[in-house]
């Protein structure tokens, strides 16, 4: 009789591997049941755990509560890696409505709480941030993922002690794919790069001595740049992205800190603990 | 219409650009893809000589359009513009104040980035095919196919993720951005065109001169009719021959 003892223990072993990944993965997945107290006024903020370098490693969620910090509106985090009905990361609770996307939220919550962080600007100037919030969130965006995701391996370094290797990996295949239908991954690294730059041009030429995009008073689109840029200048400290930032464009830098110290004076406090 | 069209043959010794852009003539507009229509406007505004070839055959990124220069070729209409600009010494933006310049960066990638997916969704999910406007129309398992395709694209990059309604509300932003910066210029930044004034002019066309039934179509002229003057004027002044190149007549120009 013959024993297939070696393909019975491989057989077992691959068993194991893949009961051991789908718990790994499911731990990071789990879709615990959220509960929200409908009879309050209060914002939830539906996003993935914090960061060690950054309050979020996603742009969206930083952008959107600094937004809430910069208005004034009252709200809770919720951390949980519950996407919303798009599929994406953050959204918000209030009295008893789910709203994803991070402008579709604002134009929400501005009209909710009679706010507009806007109000301050010329009906050109609106024009004008209209367009550097589109530039930085539909171009800029797939830079840094291309940067992060697509060229290179992805370092956990900052990111949420939830995030294992193995959601990464799983993270890095879908943008991928997101990145090749979106355009930005069809060029190669160095046109990537080269995009890129012309884009922290732009905003650095506009911003100049300015405090901020446009003035002394922070707008909306102040709030989606620093969402943006502050993964860079905080959390990719030894990317090819920060040192020509450092290099070419400090004001950007500058930019990033004052944000930070007016809008998130508890930035140490909230990381994850390194 | 395949994809995998034939391999044109061209004279690399000469100082012509060859144009490659996809046979996607519409019965309003010489190309109903933006980036055609944006790069054609750009050579006629910068007075550089060159030849359209309308074949299928796609850029080495497996899009269009793509220029062929002296044995080169270069793919993705703003990579193109750089690679001109350098080789012709031509700068259209230079009369723009280093503020302006980066306005018309950001202004590029809006139109490009974010209305041109609001004008794919609306084409391919919502609009009937029969108005997609083209001169001569798809076999209807190519439409399908592509159909399917550009749904993945749309889901991927973040647009097809949204309903008609939320993507006609971003579109309207985008579209009342351009108007309210415009204003009552003749071009975006004044009496002088620049290189963005291509892009928006390549955009805009194919809501007010093609997509004619479309509520994009209608919103302009109603709420932003600036821009519908705009198109008209970049039209008037880069396209004299814009009927001829419709009927086919002129030969897309060849200066």
């Amino acid at each position: 009789m013959h024993c297939n003892c070696g393909n019975t223990k491989l057989l077992i072993a691959a068993a194991g591997a893949v009961a051991a990944s789908a718990f790994i993965l499911l731990k990071f997945c789990r879709k615990k049941k959220l509960t929200f107290n409908d009879d309050s006024n209060v914002v939830y903020l539906v996003q993935l755990p914090r960061g060690k370098r950054v309050p979020s490693i996603s742009p969206f969620p930083l952008k959107l509560e600094t937004y809430l910090r910069v208005a004034k509106i009252p709200y809770e985090n919720v951390f949980s890696s519950q996407f919303s009905t798009k599929g994406k990361t953050p959204w918000i609770h209030h009295r008893g409505t789910d709203l994803g996307d991070s402008q579709f939220c604002i134009e929400y919550l501005n009209k909710q709480f009679n706010v507009d962080i806007n109000a301050h600007l010329t009906k050109e100037q609106r024009g004008v941030a209209r367009a550097f919030l589109k530039m930085v969130e539909e171009n800029l965006y797939w830079v840094l993922a291309c940067a992060r995701w697509v060229f290179g391996s992805p370092s956990r370094a900052g990111f949420p002690s939830s995030m294992n290797s193995l959601v990464l990996y799983f993270i890095q295949r879908k943008v991928k794919q997101y990145a090749y239908a979106q355009g930005m991954a069809r060029h190669s690294a160095k046109e990537v790069f080269h995009i890129g730059k012309l884009d922290y041009q732009a905003l650095s030429d506009f911003l100049g001595d300015k405090k901020f995009l446009f003035g002394d008073k922070p707008c909306e689109t102040d709030c989606g740049v620093f969402g943006m840029l502050a993964q860079v200048v905080f959390n990719q400290p030894d990317s090819p992205h920060y040192e020509v930032i450092k290099k070419e464009f400090p004001n950007l830098e500058r930019f990033c800190w004052s944000m930070r110290e007016a809008y998130w004076p508890d930035w140490d406090q909230v990381l994850e603990k390194a | 219409m395949g994809l995998r069209g034939s391999k044109p043959t061209f004279d690399d010794s000469s100082n012509v650009v060859y144009f490659i852009q996809i046979p996607l003539r519409g019965l309003r507009v010489p190309n109903l893809s933006p980036f055609p229509l944006k790069l054609e406007t750009y050579l006629r505004m910068a007075k550089i000589p060159h030849e359209s070839i309308m074949i299928s055959t796609l850029s080495s990124k497996g899009k269009t359009p793509w220029i062929r220069h002296r044995g080169k070729d270069v793919a993705d209409s703003q990579f193109c513009i750089e690679y001109l600009n350098k080789q012709f010494g031509v700068n259209l933006n230079e009369h723009l104040t280093k503020e302006q310049q980066a306005v018309s960066r950001a202004i590029l990638k809006m139109v490009e980035e974010n209305l041109y997916w609001v004008l794919v969704c609306y084409r391919w999910f919502f609009c009937d095919p029969k108005d997609l406007g083209l001169a001569q129309s798809f076999p209807w398992l190519i439409y399908a196919f592509i159909r399917r395709r550009v749904r993945g694209f749309a889901n991927g990059q973040g647009m097809g993720r949204h309903s008609p309604e939320e993507i006609f509300q971003i579109g309207k932003l985008d579209f009342k951005a351009l108007s309210d910066y415009l204003g009552e210029k003749k071009f975006l930044f004044g009496d002088q065109p620049s290189e963005t004034d291509c892009s928006a002019f390549g955009m805009l066309a194919q809501f007010v001169f093609s997509n004619i039934e479309s509520p994009h179509c209608a919103l302009i002229k109603k709420e932003f009719p600036n821009l519908e003057r705009y198109c008209h004027t970049m039209r008037n002044t880069f396209w004299p021959d814009w009927d001829q190149v419709l009927k086919g007549d002129a030969s897309s120009t060849k200066l």
